[in-house]
């Protein structure tokens, strides 16, 4: 059972080292995408692979957003033919271990797509605010209900990470997978996962701003 | 009687004729845009020649005075070309991220087993083994 774990970072020097050997002591093959970082992040990465001898780096030479570095990370996953794609953040934010929870269901054919379910009391209450108003987001504009559809922790079977069709480039992304899940009629299934919050984590990802951000983003989409 | 707005519209628009011309001689315009601009300068030119005819087309579309028409009129065709200009920026993005994406996975970086690359240098160099 080949499980391939895509790794978008931007920016995640402080972090990186540690989430990347815990993921390869585990076993699990990683692709890195470092999205265009300007600080260290891609000479971390490259040491690590060297001194591993697993792993794939690709460098994006310009930041393009986190959709646009999921996709690269899942196309230069589907060319090693994995069983099972997941996707996770590079912050720290999540356990290595959850890997085995959200592939389980896929590894059993029960699901084409996993998330990975934060629980949303543990949130500080902007996060909390910012993930409720995407989940409404998503359920307006994709018509699909889901407990978080921010999640950043997803996995994939190699059918499903061919048939979705990814065009958000920034964080967006989230809720156009739960889209496309409805859209190509995917077995969907969400599973409750640890977060872990640290104060470094906390400055990024979905916060008010970057969900009012995306909504006007989802509203240009569709007068398009 | 010429007022001073007249004479700095029917100018300005002028100018934005040639230079639009310029730009299309020059590939930086295609002919479709070429023709809705000149379009738009010659409307603003020849509003300013004939102010006082806006107002039928004011009293035909029901807005008040022939001034108004022309600002709602101005506006809209401000919208649509913003939108105009919004998609294509969206496409250009899309197109370099597209780009950006072929170039990060032709020269990707793969960790692999040092004994591996050995075998696989001396299988090249010596085939028939």
């Amino acid at each position: 059972m080949k499980i391939f774990v895509v790794v978008p970072a931007y920016n995640e020097e402080k972090t990186i080292a540690k989430v990347l050997l815990e993921l390869l002591d585990m076993g699990f093959e990683i692709v890195v995408v470092d999205d265009g970082s300007s600080d260290n992040t891609y000479s971390i990465v490259n040491n690590i692979i060297k001194q591993k001898k697993r792993g794939i780096l690709c460098k994006h030479l310009l930041n393009r957003g986190l959709g646009g570095a999921l996709k690269t990370g899942i196309e230069a996953a589907l060319i090693e033919k994995p069983d099972v794609i997941v996707t996770f953040d590079a912050d720290g934010q999540h356990d290595p271990h959850d890997i085995l929870n959200i592939s389980k269901p896929i590894i059993n054919d029960e699901a084409d797509v996993v998330v990975g379910k934060r629980n949303f009391d543990d949130m500080p209450s902007s996060k909390k605010f910012g993930n409720t108003v995407m989940n409404l987001i998503t359920l307006i504009f994709y018509g699909i209900k889901v407990d978080d559809s921010q999640s950043g922790l997803r996995a994939f079977n190699r059918k499903a990470a061919e048939e979705i069709v990814i065009n958000a480039r920034d964080y967006g992304v989230s809720s156009e997978i739960v889209g496309e899940v409805k859209k190509q009629n995917l077995r969907f299934k969400e599973v409750p996962i640890k977060t872990i919050y640290t104060d470094y984590s906390m400055t990024k990802g979905t916060n008010t701003r970057e969900g009012l951000k995306i909504l006007v983003k989802l509203i240009m989409n569709m007068l398009k | 009687m010429i007022e001073l707005y007249q004479v700095i519209a029917i100018i300005l628009g002028l100018i934005a004729i040639l230079y639009s011309i310029s730009r299309f001689r020059d590939g930086k315009m295609s002919i479709g845009m070429l023709l809705l601009w000149i379009l738009i300068w010659l409307i603003i030119i020849i509003i300013s020649l004939y102010p006082n005819d806006t107002n039928y087309l004011a009293s035909y579309t029901g807005i008040g005075r022939g001034l108004d028409f022309v600002l709602i009129l101005g506006i809209l065709i401000c919208f649509y070309l913003i939108f105009k200009m919004y998609n294509k920026i969206e496409n250009i993005e899309e197109e370099l991220t597209d780009l950006v994406r072929e170039i990060a996975i032709q020269n990707k970086k793969i960790g692999i087993e040092e004994d591996e690359n050995i075998l696989n240098e001396s299988d090249i160099e010596n085939p028939e083994k």
